[in-house]
């Protein structure tokens, strides 16, 4: 049950900040358009990789839905969550570490330790392997 | 086994995230880092800036102190080329 939990909101905010970045790049992309707020300076090129981003965001939203739905048949995409997570948490303490994200004071640290428990919930919460053959 | 594995490395990268503001790589560039080791290196308000000559993006040699008497900003920004 935990690791249906898991996956479910996991994939809800994913799924949605997917669509919040692809809606930022379009709001950004229409005419007489400006990138909102902070996500201004971006720039083109940045804006171009937060909408590709967001595409992949929301194909990851959708494998953990499909482990929420049957989660003996989703092991996989926990174990590949996981990782996802640990890489995510890296990048943000690489990026506190080298100082270039200064402004942003110790958020980086913080996400990571956030995204680093989650991959550790995935290690916890995923479903025992089944025989092969058994899911149909 | 594995489970225990993959728990040690996570483990160790979040003990790692939390701890790493007191280790002391962490602390190169820190003003209290650089005022134990260069303490004449800051600037204090109303202090002079030392002497800077480098090259422009074109090669040709700058000295900063052409333009003594103007409103001069400096910024300093981590290269590329690292």
């Amino acid at each position: 049950m935990g690791y249906r939990i898991l996956c479910g909101a996991l994939a809800l905010g994913l799924g949605l900040g997917g669509v919040a970045f692809l809606l930022g790049f379009l709001q950004a992309a229409a005419p007489g358009g400006a990138a909102p707020g902070p996500l201004s300076p971006l720039g083109p090129n940045g804006l171009y990789f937060m909408a590709f981003t967001a595409c992949g965001l929301i194909g990851w939203a959708g494998g953990l839905v499909g482990a929420a739905r049957h989660p003996e048949a989703g092991r996989t995409v926990g174990t590949f969550s996981a990782w996802a997570l640990v890489a995510m948490g890296l990048y943000r303490f690489v990026g506190w570490f080298t100082g270039d994200f200064a402004h942003l004071g110790n958020l980086p640290r913080i996400e990571a330790v956030i995204f680093l428990s989650l991959a550790l919930a995935f290690v916890w919460l995923r479903p025992p392997a089944i025989a092969r053959g058994a899911i149909r | 086994m594995m489970r225990w594995l993959a728990t040690l490395a996570i483990g160790a990268l979040i003990a790692l995230v939390i701890a790493a503001p007191s280790l002391p790589i962490a602390q190169r560039g820190s003003e209290a880092a650089v005022r134990q080791e260069a303490p004449h290196a800051l600037l204090a308000v109303g202090d002079s800036v030392p002497p800077l000559a480098l090259q422009n993006l074109d090669g040709t040699p700058f000295d900063l102190s052409s333009l003594r008497g103007h409103r001069v900003l400096l910024t300093f920004e981590r290269s590329v080329d690292w």
